[in-house]
């Protein structure tokens, strides 16, 4: 069957398939039926089966203004490349590159362009990224780029373009990334059956291309984040991970003697490169924006002394306003002694006389933008504008504004896009497109270009700036060979990496979110398994609605302590209880507030968690549809196969590094915690029976302790049980164990072999569970007990967590 | 004219701070006219490191470093400085026209920091408002000479403007300056600034200090002045900056002491930095102008 068959032959704007040549067309249609037959296979539409691997990924995006992550768009047909049209691009690409590299060199060296007219000093000064203070300021090993975005136009009849250069964030190279994992993962073999060039080798010279410029052997790369608020924050997590980069936050780093460190748990490490996605701006509040807080005191004493390479060198991004577009292809001759080999949309800019005449008078023929990217008077948007769709006034206000700052203005020719075949509902559409494209320096220096990139399919057929537009697709990029090409992979491309074992760095900031994420969980665990104990959960037979009233009574206080009921709850049924500390939004100790920051939290981890245990952990709360206590009963136990999914995709999947034991510190404090808390809140209720199978119940331990008594649960078996036993994973000794055993291996600062303040603490709290017996337990140790794990938890928080000024802070504490 | 000054800057934490490292930017950088003598500076507890430079604005800094735990810091600089007459008078006939300095701003290959083209665009705390361009329009007709304007533009503001040292602060923008209709010395020159911008007259902000003159038979207060702003336009290849103070409605001349020139206040705040530690900080200036007989 010939999917493609229909496919509109009429197509004017020009088609990436239609106008393809025969052996290109070929893989195209290869590719569709490869498609169909996947479908048919499955049951499923090629969307849908795309669709599923994207939430496996969890791959998402937000636009500008959501408060929510989308999940990704992403069409299952790729665009099809021939070898030979894209040896074309990859030339151009590579030429452009090295112009601007040549262009950044000279603007912050010598400044001849300028002084020799063929920059106007303007449109250097125009640029809000032009960082005057990097002027003299050279790179190490003279390479100011390394990362180059460019989104690409290609026109009716095959001819690319050059819409825009991006050098201070490549969006994009990350979801480019991910499209082609999602595709792979989602569509078998196809992808080599067409042949399609791997993109791996990209990213591995990318990587080595930066660790070259490094001062010291296997240097320590970082990706610089501006944090999980930003926009494009799960692109750079995904990247981070990809890559093996440490993802930090300017709040991470220090600079000691002109030298760049993470603050780790084992102390400050050296960084030795930052690819950053952080503005030139904002990224030293002392020698940059002073208001900056996302950026890194005294960083540029680092770039002085030549000791971090950056991708990119602060500044390069003055080049990509819109204004440069004038004047770079004349700068080819000029610096490179070549004609262009890929032209860019062809610009003028109004701060030139003859150019605000030309556009004036030729401004229905042209799209009018800001020439340096920013909102100005007179257009609505960053976006260009077309001269001949403005209304008759807005035209006027635009000319008298331009007369006013002509300075401010470029015009740009109107490009039409070639279309390509697009997947949508059961048939192949032609949509026209933009791509970008990404442009890599090497482990030699030398630039490669990833073979693909990333499309943009609109909805519309207008060219926005943004990554992506309301409604609009991503697709894949694929360039094909005609036979295969040599395989090639990150390894074999490097060389065999040295042999480690570590489990990288751990940053103070993850440490101290790893932690709390188990924190939070757990305590949101032990809140469902006390609604679970009142709604009568257990296994007691007899028990019904968790066992005598007092008791009850008192785990509903339990709840209200803790914040997951508001302090006047006594109008409130248990059951109406257990729906608020489950489900109420707006109790800071509930349930739903919990797991909320726990996700928050969990948000900056996200280059360490692995895909499944993040869908489970982001998954929304079930659907509460009644107030039946059976109803809230199926919620609780629900939740409490969810924390048992977690905490066993935790167990088998995490390498047992300092991430690792941080999380389960965190967890293990708060169960301790917790134990003490709600044995004490127990203390005296109603029958002792009641009360014990309670205890038993909440802790998971009432199978164990009917194989071990033949009793009537008695307090001192229970206690035995739940306070001293080593073996009952869930007694109070197994996690005090526990955090020693990962207090122990964690790194010392100490030079003289003596424990630090946090094992003292633990073992403090350690010596009563492992040399008292149980008759020796009362209410006043428990409370001591009690006290002393909040000690821990503080003396683990000073020596291995950054520490803030409350200004800074942004956690809630936990109640009670 | 020949000064003395002496500028304290006294800063209180409220907790202890750590590792405060700071930026001066209060000895007077190169300027025409102007020849600075004896600067010293002195801060107490003294800070571990200090380094001084130029750039990249018209501009000297000193990068201090202070290790030591502190709650209280103070900051002292005195020179000795002798300014001389701009050799503009106020009523150069020969000025070019607003036109012409934007045509001119646009065309010469200068991106020095002397140069017309880094003034030419938003800054930071300067960022463009319609309400001002507008409002400021009719001072700035293309074919009026730029000083002419200038001078129209700094009349302006002082009438509308009530000076109140309460209604703003440090970090206030042109645009919110604006809309109050009051402010200090630094907001009416970034109102100045923005208002020039608007129409293609490259504008910088300056910062210095005043010799204020007591009321006829009364002493001179000593300390009771504070730091100085103003603007300054660029007025051609030939006549070159200007300054305005819009506060007071005059030219910069000998009463005026120039410190540095930068695209707004944020370009050459006289002290920034950063700490670790400590939540508010109280700060108080006391500056001294003391005219020395020759």
């Amino acid at each position: 069957m010939d999917w493609l068959k229909d496919y509109p032959v009429d197509v004017d704007a020009g088609d990436l398939f239609r106008h393809a040549p025969p052996e290109v067309a070929a893989k195209w249609r290869m590719m569709a039926d490869g498609l169909h037959t996947l479908a048919q296979d499955s049951g499923l539409s090629a969307q849908e089966l795309l669709a599923r691997q994207i939430a496996d990924m969890g791959m998402s995006f937000r636009m500008t203004g959501d408060a929510e992550e989308r999940s990704w768009p992403l069409t299952p047909m790729p665009l099809i490349v021939g070898a030979q049209e894209w040896a074309k691009v990859e030339a151009g690409l590579i030429q452009r590159a090295r112009l601007l590299e040549a262009v950044v060199g000279d603007i912050y060296g010598p400044q001849d362009l300028v002084r020799e007219g063929h920059i106007p000093a303007a449109v250097v000064a125009g640029s809000r990224y032009f960082a005057r203070a990097m002027g003299g300021v050279l790179p190490r090993r003279g390479h100011y780029i390394h990362v180059y975005a460019v989104d690409l136009a290609r026109g009716p009849h095959g001819q690319w373009r050059v819409l825009g250069d991006r050098l201070r964030l490549a969006n994009g190279v990350g979801y480019a990334l991910e499209n082609r994992l999602a595709l792979s993962r989602g569509t078998g073999s196809l992808l080599s059956d067409i042949h399609a060039r791997r993109l791996a080798g990209f990213f591995g010279q990318l990587r080595q291309g930066l660790s070259a410029d490094c001062p010291r052997e296997s240097p320590r790369i970082a990706l610089l984040t501006p944090g999980r608020f930003n926009q494009s924050y799960p692109e750079q997590a995904h990247l981070a991970r990809y890559l093996g980069f440490p993802l930090v936050e300017g709040r991470d780093l220090s600079v000691i003697d002109g030298k760049l460190y993470v603050r780790t748990i084992g102390g400050p490490k050296r960084v030795d490169a930052l690819w950053r996605w952080i503005d030139t701006n904002s990224l030293d509040p002392l020698n940059f924006d002073a208001r900056s807080t996302i950026g890194v005191p005294d960083l540029a004493d680092c770039w002085t002394g030549g000791q971090v390479a950056m991708a990119n060198w602060p500044g390069v991004e003055v080049v990509e306003a819109p204004a440069f577009a004038a004047f770079l292809p004349r700068l080819f001759q000029t610096l490179l002694g070549e004609d262009p080999l890929l032209p860019n949309v062809a610009t003028w800019w109004c701060g030139g006389e003859a150019e605000a005449d030309l556009v004036r008078g030729r401004l229905d023929e042209l799209m009018v933008a800001p020439a340096f990217g920013q909102r100005v008077e007179g257009l609505a948007a960053v976006q260009p504008a077309h001269g001949a769709q403005l209304t008759p006034e807005a035209r006027e206000a635009l000319l008298a504004a331009m007369a006013r700052r002509p300075m401010d203005y470029c015009a740009q020719e109107i490009i039409n896009l070639s279309t390509t075949p697009a997947l949508i509902d059961d048939r192949f559409e032609p949509r026209p497109f933009t791509l970008r494209a990404f442009v890599a320096r090497g482990a030699d220096g030398e630039w490669v270009v990833m073979p693909g990139g990333f499309a943009r399919l609109s909805s519309s057929g207008k060219i926005a700036s943004t990554l992506m537009g309301e409604g609009d697709l991503s697709a894949d990029v694929c360039v094909v060979d005609e036979a295969d090409e040599e395989r090639f992979s990150r390894v074999t491309l490097t060389g065999a990496p040295a042999i480690r074992r570590d489990g990288g760095v751990l940053a103070a900031q993850a440490a101290d979110n790893l932690f709390w994420f188990g924190r939070y969980g757990e305590r949101a665990e032990m809140t469902v398994r006390v609604v679970r104990s009142i709604l009568g959960g257990g296994i007691e037979v007899d028990a019904g609605a968790s066992g005598h009233p007092e008791v009850r009574a008192r785990l509903v206080d339990l709840l209200a302590n803790w914040g997951a009921l508001a302090p006047d709850h006594s109008a409130l049924s248990p059951a109406e209880a257990c729906r608020a500390a489950l489900v109420e939004q707006g109790l800071p100790g509930g349930v739903a507030a919990l797991l909320n920051t726990q996700r928050n939290v969990g948000q900056s981890l996200r280059d360490r968690f692995a895909p499944d245990f993040w869908r489970i952990a982001s998954r929304p709360l079930p659907l509460l549809d009644s107030h039946r206590p059976g109803v809230l009963l199926r919620m609780a136990r629900e939740l409490i196969e969810r924390f048992a999914a977690l905490s066993g995709l935790g167990a088998e999947d995490m390498v047992r590094g300092p991430a690792w034991r941080f999380l389960d510190m965190g967890r293990r404090i708060e169960r301790a915690l917790s134990l003490c808390r709600i044995a004490r809140q127990l203390e005296g209720a109603g029958e002792e029976s009641d009360r014990l199978n309670t205890l038993l119940d909440i802790f998971d331990s009432q199978i164990t302790y009917r194989s071990r008594y033949l009793s009537a649960p008695l307090r001192d078996p229970v206690y035995d049980l739940l306070l001293l036993d080593p073996d009952n994973p869930r007694s109070l000794v197994h996690q005090v164990q526990a955090i020693e055993r990962h207090i122990a291996a964690l790194p010392s600062l100490r030079e003289d072999a003596l424990p630090e303040a946090p094992l003292r603490e633990v073992r403090a709290v350690l010596a009563p569970l492992i040399s008292l017996t149980v008759d020796q337990f009362d209410g006043q140790r428990m409370a001591e007990i009690e006290l002393r794990l909040q000690a821990l938890s503080d003396s683990i928080s000073a020596r291995y967590f950054l520490q803030f000024d409350a200004a800074v802070a942004g956690r809630t504490p936990l109640q009670g | 004219m020949r000064y003395r000054i002496h500028h304290t800057t006294s800063l209180r934490y409220d907790g202890v701070v750590r590792l405060a490292r700071l930026n001066l930017r209060l000895k007077p950088a190169l300027w025409p006219g102007q020849r600075v003598e004896n600067f010293a500076l002195k801060l107490d507890p003294p800070p571990a490191e200090i380094e001084a430079g130029d750039g990249p604005w018209i501009v000297h800094r000193h990068r201090v470093i202070l290790r030591e735990a502190l709650s209280e810091l103070s900051i002292e600089s005195r020179f000795d400085i002798e300014v001389s007459e701009p050799a503009l008078s106020p009523d150069d006939a020969g000025a070019p026209d607003i036109g012409s300095i934007r045509a001119a701003a646009l065309t010469l290959p200068d991106l020095s920091p002397m140069g017309p083209a880094s003034y030419l665009f938003a800054s930071p705390m300067a960022p463009p408002s319609t309400a001002i361009a507008e409002w400021a329009a009719p001072f700035l007709a293309a074919d009026q000479s730029v000083l002419a304007a200038g001078h129209a533009l700094m009349k302006a503001i002082h009438e509308s403007f009530a000076y109140d040292g309460t209604a703003t602060s440090v970090t206030t923008t042109a645009q919110d300056a604006f809309e109050q209709k009051r402010g200090v010395c630094q907001d009416f020159a970034h109102v100045m600034i923005v208002a020039a911008r608007a129409h293609g007259i490259p504008a910088a902000y300056v910062s210095g200090y005043l010799r204020t003159l007591p009321p006829p038979g009364q002493p001179r207060l000593v300390g009771a002045d504070a730091m100085h702003a103003w603007a300054a336009l660029w007025c051609g290849q030939a006549i070159g900056w200007v300054g305005f103070d819009p506060t007071n409605d005059v030219l910069a001349g000998t009463d005026h002491i120039f410190v540095a020139m930068g695209r707004d206040y944020a370009d050459i705040a006289p002290i920034d930095g950063v700490f670790l530690g400590g939540a508010g900080q109280n700060l108080s200036v006391s500056v001294d102008v003391e005219p020395v007989e020759d």
